[in-house]
């Protein structure tokens, strides 16, 4: 990344972060109430913005697959970048499902008064494991690349360690990601979760929003063809896995003739948000991106804008995985006759939920851009090697 | 004149009910529900009246009455639902909550742990029939204009009567705007705070038309547990196996 680029980003976020205070002051000083969400859509925009982040954290894991599960040691080098924008997004989402929570001094619960029958503890107990694993992955994938030159023993001890770290996160990872999908598709009687597909298209939009940022990471800080191909054609692959499972999705919800299914699919593709469907992330967020690499996956420069484009536009995807459903499903007439904002089937999400979100994405890109700064995150074989000194 | 006996007054056998199942040891008695539809006039005042009882805010409602149009005019008519939580015998919402901020207790009614709760709302998503809600802490006199120093006013409004909590699960609660039940998911509880004072729950007394019958359903000489028996019982969507505690007669 050139250093013009760099300090836009870094303003651009410093900007987001001064602008998204004015909710984030908001959120802190007058808890809930100028939220928009209410009682019969519980979770709104934050838990897709949750979702996202969750899912960015499967680029780090693809590398780590990649690299300790099929011997590939090319990625290798991309260890420390890919481990960077997992802890970032980790933090991120602690920080976004923390606001979302009605008694955020409370998480503690989680430890004392474990319920096991919830996949919300599971999901926990996951996040937790990732940090676990990945934190001193981190440090051992650092102490690597900071170990002066002819330290070979200390190398190969780090090596040894992040191995067998990484081994660990192979299957850990794979139950974090199912269980994200599992988080919703327990529900009963939900028209679009209930349903053995969702744990699926949860793990597939996971792998491909990670695995499109790493590898535009790949593409803007290494641009190593042997690289960023290989990466370009599972993004590829992953985006048309992704499509397949939504045809499905939709085939199979209005082929059972499900009101409450067709209600919601409805409502992604011709409600008040069609665009953020069809335009959005049909048209922008795959479309283009299909194009790009099917046709231009030598290109580092398209295959990084292939990859943005995907992410950029995936909160599309992750707010009609959780809004609609929500939205559709109700009893008929419930919301007419005991009548107050908290009780309606209709969600908008708010400008202080905007400035909420916007702080946090902020926070992302500025820690993640000094960190690049500051750590020897970049690969060092095509620079970036001067930020460790 | 009419050659009718007079009859007794439901609420007199259900209230005879209670004496007789609260003499029973507590794990013993199962509370259970009766709605007859056909007499439900939807009037709201059970909706109203538990409103009152559990001093509910702004956006939180434990028993509305669901209202459905069926035809089209000139063949229209109107029914009503009311729909308080079902306490379910095998709840969903039970499982979803990670930190067991909610739990059945020894009578068969889903409770909330106030304290615990930490507000994720993911029990308000698991639960089929939407019968929770969470309390986002807002006021009913938010906009009440401020007169300080007078009788009326914010202040005084709010001070003398909607800070004060309702004595939910019989415990008492801190004043409104410190802690719980604000940023929890709140329920229907069958009114245990008014059962475990001899009295029934707030919908049921209410209830104008006398569609709503309480009791403790495994004691056979309850007024519920004969209700249960008749051929219009039935619940809502039984085929989820949630295995209601509340029943409608059809």
């Amino acid at each position: 990344m050139n250093k013009n680029a760099f300090w836009i980003l870094l303003g651009l976020g410093v900007v987001g972060l001064i602008a998204g205070s004015v909710g984030m002051w908001a959120r802190l000083q007058y808890g809930h109430i100028p939220m928009a969400y209410g009682s019969y859509v519980p979770w709104g925009l934050w838990v897709a913005f949750d979702l996202i982040f969750l899912g960015l954290t499967a680029g780090a894991w693809i590398i780590v697959l990649l690299t300790y599960g099929f011997g590939r040691k090319q990625f290798e080098r991309l260890g420390p970048l890919a481990v960077l924008t997992l802890l970032v997004s980790l933090l991120c989402e602690g920080i976004i499902i923390s606001l979302d929570l009605g008694q955020p001094m409370r998480v503690y619960r989680f430890l004392v008064t474990p319920s096991f029958t919830s996949m919300l503890t599971w999901l926990v107990v996951c996040i937790t494991a990732m940090w676990v694993i990945y934190l001193p992955m981190f440090y051992f994938l650092l102490r690597g690349k900071f170990a002066r030159a002819g330290a070979d023993a200390d190398k190969d001890k780090y090596r040894a360690i992040i191995r067998i770290l990484a081994l660990i996160n192979i299957p850990v990872g794979l139950a974090f990601f199912a269980v994200q999908g599992a988080f919703f598709a327990v529900m009963l009687n939900r028209p679009l979760w209930s349903s053995a597909l969702a744990p699926f298209l949860f793990m597939a939009a996971a792998f491909l929003s990670g695995g499109a940022l790493v590898t535009a990471m790949a593409a803007i800080f290494d641009r190593d063809k042997a690289v960023v191909t290989p990466l370009a054609r599972i993004v590829l692959v992953l985006l048309i896995v992704f499509l397949l499972l939504e045809v499905v999705q939709f085939f199979i919800g209005y082929r059972t003739e499900s009101s409450s299914a067709a209600a919601a699919l409805n409502m992604i593709a011709f409600g008040p948000n069609w665009w953020a469907f069809w335009i959005v992330h049909l048209l922008i967020g795959s479309v283009v991106p299909l194009l790009l690499l099917l046709f231009r996956s030598g290109n580092s420069g398209s295959v990084a804008w292939a990859c943005l484009l995907i992410v950029l536009t995936f909160l599309a995807v992750r707010y009609n995985a959780v809004v609609p459903d929500l939205a559709a499903y109700n009893l008929e007439g419930l919301d007419k006759f005991f009548v107050h904002k908290r009780l309606s089937q209709a969600y908008v999400p708010n400008l202080y939920e905007w400035l909420v979100s916007l702080w946090v994405v902020s926070l992302w890109v500025v820690v993640f851009l000094l960190g690049t700064r500051w750590l020897p995150v970049i690969p060092s074989e095509k620079g970036g090697e001067q930020h460790a000194s | 004149m009419s050659n009718r006996m007079p009859e007794e007054d439901p609420l007199i056998r259900m209230q005879r009910d209670l004496k007789r199942a609260l003499a029973k040891k507590p794990s013993e008695i199962k509370w259970g529900m009766v709605i007859d539809i056909a007499r439900c006039i939807g009037c709201h005042a059970c909706t109203i009246g538990c409103v009152a009882e559990n001093k509910l805010p702004p956006g939180v409602v434990y028993r509305p009455v669901v209202e459905q149009e069926i035809g089209q005019y000139p063949d229209v008519r109107r029914s009503f639902l009311p729909r308080p939580c079902v306490q379910c015998q095998n709840p969903p919402c039970v499982k979803a909550c990670p930190v067991t901020a909610t739990y059945s207790n020894d009578q068969g009614v889903v409770v909330m742990n106030y304290p615990r709760c930490i507000g994720c709302r993911y029990c308000l998503v698991a639960c089929p029939y939407i019968s929770r809600t969470s309390d986002f802490g807002e006021w009913y006199t938010d906009k009440t204009p401020d007169l300080q120093g007078k009788l009326v006013g914010r202040e005084a409004t709010a001070k003398s009567y909607e800070a004060r909590p309702a004595a939910e699960y019989g415990e008492k609660w801190p004043e409104r705007g410190h802690g719980s039940p604000v940023g929890n998911a709140r329920k229907c509880h069958f009114c245990l705070h008014r059962l475990a004072v001899g009295m029934l729950p707030a919908c049921v007394t209410t209830c104008v038309g006398r569609a709503t019958f309480f009791g403790d359903r495994t004691d056979p000489k309850s007024l519920v547990s004969e209700l249960i028996g008749s051929p219009r019982v039935m619940r809502l969507k039984e085929e989820l196996g949630t295995q209601p505690a509340v029943y409608y007669l059809k």
